[in-house]
């Protein structure tokens, strides 16, 4: 590169345009929102999403099982009901 | 840094068999860092938001068909910035637009933020400068300063050796001498 030869100082002088591009390309921090926003153009589920669907689904499986357990409890009742009952008959 | 664990390849396994969930991870990682090379690129706030959802917009489109071929995955969303940015820059020159806009000001990371509202004149001319070098002599500029990656990390992204971004780099510094020279903007005074 005959640049280099014609400028005597240019060592000096590329490190102290080093300096300023350092100085001048910085970077930068976007715009309040605008990682939230460009996500939902994006249309890319947002975290708290995740994390509401994932504690819904937990309700939900909360939810069936207490059922289920309920429904379980009950006829287990009904049936302990009915033995003792046709048990009393028969000994009479 | 408390950031939760992270493991990108697993993330773009996930990602291109249509995961978005992993396709966000991605997204929270890069989305900076693209918006800044864009940022610089453009000068321009509201098209660098825009072209920004574009790029990962595009990104999410075409994941399904991303091949890692050795580069990084931020090389492939690079390029997809550099191209929406070119055609951007040929769109609005076919619009025939005076001037671009000088680069608004944002807030530089870790630094003051009133030091921020007063950017010398001298830094608006270097932006003017850069602005005005070839787009892939911006890139390395942009890749090396701004994102403060090593010339290895650049030629993976640029596709070139590592020599040659350094014989680029040399390149560049001193164009963007003369330039300064030819305006009259000294060196000196650092």
């Amino acid at each position: 590169m005959n640049d280099a030869q014609t400028f005597p100082s240019s060592e000096a002088d590329l490190r102290s345009l080093e300096t300023r591009l350092s100085r001048t390309l910085k970077r930068v921090t976007p715009p309040n929102g605008m990682v939230e926003r460009l996500r939902s153009r994006i249309q890319m589920p947002t975290r708290s999403e995740i994390t509401l669907r994932l504690s819904d689904w937990r309700r939900m499986f909360f939810v069936f099982g207490g059922v289920i357990s309920g429904m379980l409890i009950l006829v287990t009742i009904a049936r302990a009901f009915y033995y003792f009952a046709a048990r009393s008959k028969t000994s009479l | 840094m408390s950031e939760p664990e992270y493991h990108e390849d697993e993330a773009l396994a996930r990602a291109s068999q249509g995961d978005r969930e992993a396709f966000g991870q991605l997204y929270e990682r890069y989305a900076e860092r693209i918006f800044n090379y864009v940022y610089y690129r453009t000068g321009n706030l509201h098209d660098a938001e825009d072209l920004t959802a574009r790029v990962f917009q595009r990104a999410m489109n075409h994941i399904r068909s991303y091949t890692n071929r050795g580069a990084p995955f931020s090389a492939w969303l690079y390029r997809i910035a550099h191209n929406l940015v070119a055609n951007w820059h040929r769109d609005r020159s076919r619009k025939q637009e005076i001037a671009i806009d000088d680069l608004p000001i944002l807030p530089a990371k870790g630094d003051h933020p009133e030091r921020n509202l007063v950017r010398s004149q001298e830094q608006d001319a270097l932006l003017r400068i850069i602005r005005a070098l070839p787009p892939e002599r911006q890139n390395l500029l942009i890749l090396k300063f701004v994102e403060g990656m090593s010339n290895a990390e650049i030629g993976k992204i640029m596709g070139r050796s590592e020599g040659a971004v350094k014989s680029l780099y040399h390149r560049t510094l001193l164009a963007l001498r003369d330039q300064l020279e030819d305006q009259n903007l000294s060196l000196e005074g650092e």
